[in-house]
């Protein structure tokens, strides 16, 4: 074992040492992982001029390394009578090498790390530098389609676990030279690739110095998902709301990049971050664009119409069934009535324990292997629907108010500000259940307070709705037609989007 | 700053506490009651109240849920009291849950009781925060108890039976459409007398089991109207007198008439009217107020057994039907001056037009009111024969 500072002290310096002494260094870092593979060789051929390179089995791809190795051994013994001639790095890889990513490096610290990332490294006896074979080569998820985040019309890729495959689907996407990515590492041993993403004269001024700026504040050992970038760079820390989106589709990263917002590409995870953002994005899908705008509108307002359901039916229909009977028209009172006959609970009760059922049954599905999905989804909403209504447990109307909340939260795009508005269900719940209309209003209003209170990346969480935005509405309630929507939003740069006149023109029929 | 956060989150589940749930009320353990009737009590000046509460189970019948029971849809029971509210507390001796007022449909009273005086009946019901203005009103010449839970063929609930005879009555025209709020607004007004709608229990109801009993069962009827002077009741109106005051109590816009022919008085020609508009001109001479009533309409032969092409009868039956209508709003006229009670609202009309006369004359309007004078004029016109045209020849 060696201490860190001895450490760093070693791998800083400029190598000046034999290859011996860097060998016996690297090796005395790296331990004898089983995974870490030395090669050695003689350069040109040359007894006197020993070498070594080192990679990471796995990661690295051996075919560069063959190449790498037949240049500098074989053709080096065609093309150099004397290796001594070639005594720097660069003269070799502009010589000799024929890899399309060689580069000098004249630190063994950056030398290992690049080990580890997949790339080799090659020291040879005489020359100071070392040279870094761009090799990394590992077995890929290949880009499939995304399986939280569905559409009907639209583009079927997906972001995988690769950090450049990633960036290069939206990369496609924008064959802008405008377009950025930014690198960053961060976690002191998992040192994962983060990648800032923008569009450089469009972003939000300032926006990616406070992206930076925040990312670089993170001091951690390891990330493993955005999500731990999202939690250590978020506005409202102990709001459920996130006030970062995250998705796993190119285009939605590539419409965020064109209104001038920032995407935070994370290495080993799918899901890509974006910022600012507005809570009304959640509700959105990229359907509504894809789609002609009557429709995009219609199933826009469908999706609302599922938020509010989600939000509140439950506490609606237990605050009147429980507290305001005189609001319930008379058939359906006593058709409710009638169900409620013989249920031995409180309203609130009936309605809080069918919740949990429910996400039981949710989690349950989630979580246990697929092959006996089906088994859990049977026998839950057999008990559930079927056999606690006819044990007299709890009310059909119960059962209906909570399915269709269930499904309601299932049409909101975005999985997981779903699982924040099915948190904020319960206390709404508990408290019209315990104070009627009175409580239902004020925990709804603290809840309207809370989300207008809460800012991301400096934009109002609520935007354009609070504060109003004339220019915005023509993409929130209802989705206008393509040609009249020609305004990115305010913060961009430049907000002008599209030529003037844009309306397609019956052409005026042609007299003969 | 943290010392009051801590603070504040471990208030909100004392506040929880603390309201122990304030009005808290399942819906089942709620006795919905859709109708009340009010009648007079044994002991002098008391009140016998009696409700008619909602057992939702049978009301509904089987919803996937077991149900109470299979029986009766509706729950009736009558409780006496020295007021209505206690009446109202006595029926918490034998009712099991709540009684609950915010559904009902329906106030119905006894004849003596609205003799007796209703100004108690209405301080009640307008008060209370229970329940509704829009509670339809009646007066019954049957027992209400009887009115009330008398079960209807068509609908489960007696109490919304009689609520739908209520809201077709523009359709039917035979009553006014009295609710709470009709009826404190006449109450309130120093000039205009309240009038109610009368239910009463007919032999209609024809038996499958036993049709040979030709209608034995008893259905309730909306038809006619009891007229009151302040808050005691003073009369009913006839058929014919309904009828006429419909047109100004409910602006009745359609309805149906039955003329006798020019010919020969057993064979008839119905017609249906439409576009009926009826226009009030008050004027004031000689210290007595006079109204010109005016109806203008158009009427559709509809049935014409008179046997002659409708060309030929136009203008006789014409006559006939104008005379017909301005005879039913002359008595009717004539029926609230002779209960010295202006329910056909003439006194707003008055008013509107004579403001300064009105300070003399309102103090004692139902003094003056019984002297006025009134002309009726009816301009109707036969228009249309619907589908059968004169020209083709047919009648």
């Amino acid at each position: 074992m060696i201490g860190v500072t001895s450490m760093q002290e070693m791998t800083q310096e400029v190598i000046r040492l034999t290859l011996s002494d860097k060998t016996a260094s690297i090796e005395e870092i790296l331990g004898d992982s089983i995974d870490v593979q030395r090669r050695d060789f003689m350069f040109c051929g040359n007894p006197d001029y020993p070498g070594c390179c080192y990679s990471i089995d796995g990661l690295a791809d051996a075919a560069v390394i063959d190449a790498a190795l037949k240049a500098l051994v074989v053709s080096g013994t065609e093309l150099v009578d004397e290796p001594a001639l070639l005594a720097t790095a660069e003269e070799i890889l502009s010589c000799l090498m024929f890899n399309a990513a060689v580069r000098a490096c004249s630190t063994l610290a950056a030398g290992i790390e690049r080990i580890l990332s997949g790339d080799t490294l090659v020291l040879i006896e005489g020359v100071e530098q070392t040279l870094l074979i761009s090799s990394k080569g590992w077995k890929d998820r290949s880009v499939e389609e995304p399986a939280s985040e569905n559409n009907t019309r639209g583009p079927r890729d997906g972001f995988t676990e690769s950090i450049r495959t990633n960036t290069a689907l939206v990369r496609r996407r924008i064959k802008d030279p405008m377009l950025r990515m930014e690198g960053m590492v961060i976690g002191t041993r998992s040192k994962t690739d983060v990648n800032i993403a923008y569009i450089q004269d469009l972003v939000k001024v300032g926006l990616v110095d406070e992206v930076k700026q925040r990312l670089s504040r993170i001091k951690i050992d390891a990330i493993l998902e955005s999500g731990y970038i999202e939690e250590m760079i978020e506005d409202a820390p102990f709001s459920p709301f996130n006030t970062l989106q995250s998705t796993e589709r190119p285009d939605k990263v590539a419409s965020a990049l064109l209104e001038g917002r920032v995407a935070i590409f994370t290495d080993n995870t799918p899901v890509v971050l974006i910022a600012p953002t507005y809570f009304w994005q959640f509700i959105q899908a990229p359907d509504d664009y894809y789609n002609r705008y009557w429709v995009g509108t219609f199933f826009r307002m469908v999706r609302y119409i599922a938020f509010l359901i989600s939000l509140t039916l439950p506490s609606i229909y237990v605050m009147l069934v429980s507290f305001h009977h005189e609001m319930i028209p008379t058939s359906l009172a006593l058709t409710i009535a009638s169900g409620r006959e013989v249920v031995p609970f409180p309203v609130l009760l009936e309605a809080v324990l069918m919740e949990l059922a429910f996400e039981l049954m949710r989690e349950a599905g989630l979580r246990m292997p697929k092959p006996i999905g089906q088994a859990v989804s049977i026998v839950g909403s057999l008990i559930i629907g079927q056999a606690a209504v006819q044990a007299g447990l709890v009310s059909p109307f119960m059962v209906i108010v909570i399915a269709i909340t269930g499904i309601s939260s299932f049409a909101i795009p975005s999985y997981s500000s779903s699982l924040a508005l099915r948190i904020f269900r319960f206390p709404l719940l508990i408290a019209s259940g315990t104070l009627g209309l009175l409580g239902f209003s004020g925990m709804f209003f603290i809840l309207l307070l809370h989300a207008l209170s809460i800012r991301s990346f400096g934009e109002p969480y609520l935007a354009p709705v609070s504060p109003f935005q004339q220019e915005a509405q023509r993409d929130m309630i209802v989705r206008m037609p393509m040609w009249m929507l020609d305004a990115r939003p305010d913060f961009a740069q430049d907000t002008k989007r599209m030529g003037e006149h844009q309306k397609p023109q019956v052409p005026k029929e042609q007299k003969p | 700053m943290k010392r009051w956060l801590c603070l504040f989150i471990s208030f909100i589940p004392l506040l929880l506490l603390t309201t122990s749930c304030y009005g808290l009320q399942q819906i089942n353990e709620l006795a919905i009651v859709t109708a009340v009737g009010l009648d007079v009590g044994k002991a002098p000046g008391s009140v016998k109240l009696s409700v008619q509460i909602i057992r939702p189970a049978d009301a509904r019948g089987q919803t996937g849920a077991p149900a109470g029971g299979t029986g009766q849809p509706i729950y009736s029971v009558s409780a006496e009291g020295d007021s209505i509210f206690d009446a109202i507390r006595n029926l918490g001796h034998f009712t099991s849950r709540r009684v609950y007022w915010a559904h009902n449909f329906l106030i119905v009273m006894h004849e003596s009781y609205a003799r007796r005086g209703i100004a108690d009946m209405i301080d009640f019901f307008t008060r209370n925060h229970e329940l509704r203005m829009n509670t339809w009103v009646a007066v019954t010449p049957d027992a209400p108890d009887e009115v009330i839970s008398t079960i209807t063929g068509l609908e489960v609930v007696p109490g919304q039976a009689v609520d739908r005879l209520f809201r077709n009555i523009q359709i039917v025209g035979l009553a006014p459409a009295s609710d709470m709020r009709s009826l404190e607004e006449a109450f309130l007004s120093p000039s205009v007398q309240p009038v109610l709608a009368e239910l009463k229990l007919v032999k209609r109801g024809i038996s499958n089991k036993k049709p040979e009993e030709h209608g034995s069962i008893k259905q309730v009827e909306l038809a006619g109207a009891a007229a009151f002077n302040k808050d005691k009741m003073v009369g009913w109106l006839s058929s014919i007198e309904t009828k006429g005051a419909m047109y100004f109590l409910q602006k009745l816009k359609s309805g149906i008439e039955v003329v006798s022919c020019p010919q020969s008085k057993d064979q008839i020609v119905t017609l249906e009217l439409k576009d009926i508009r009826l226009k009030v001109t008050p004027s004031y001479a000689n210290q007595v107020p006079s109204f010109d009533i005016r109806m203008k309409l158009q009427a559709d032969v509809v049935e014409n057994d008179c046997g002659a092409p409708i060309t030929e009868i136009r203008e006789a039956t014409e006559r006939t039907l104008k005379e017909k209508l301005a005879l039913h709003i002359e008595k009717a006229v004539a029926r609230a001056q002779h209960y010295h009670s202006d329910f056909l609202k003439l006194a707003d009309v008055f008013r509107n037009k004579f403001p300064v006369e009105w300070q003399t004359l309102g103090t004692d309007w139902n003094a003056v009111f019984v002297q006025a004078e009134t002309t009726v004029e009816v301009e109707a016109t036969i228009e249309s024969t619907v589908l059968k045209a004169a020209k083709q020849e047919v009648k």
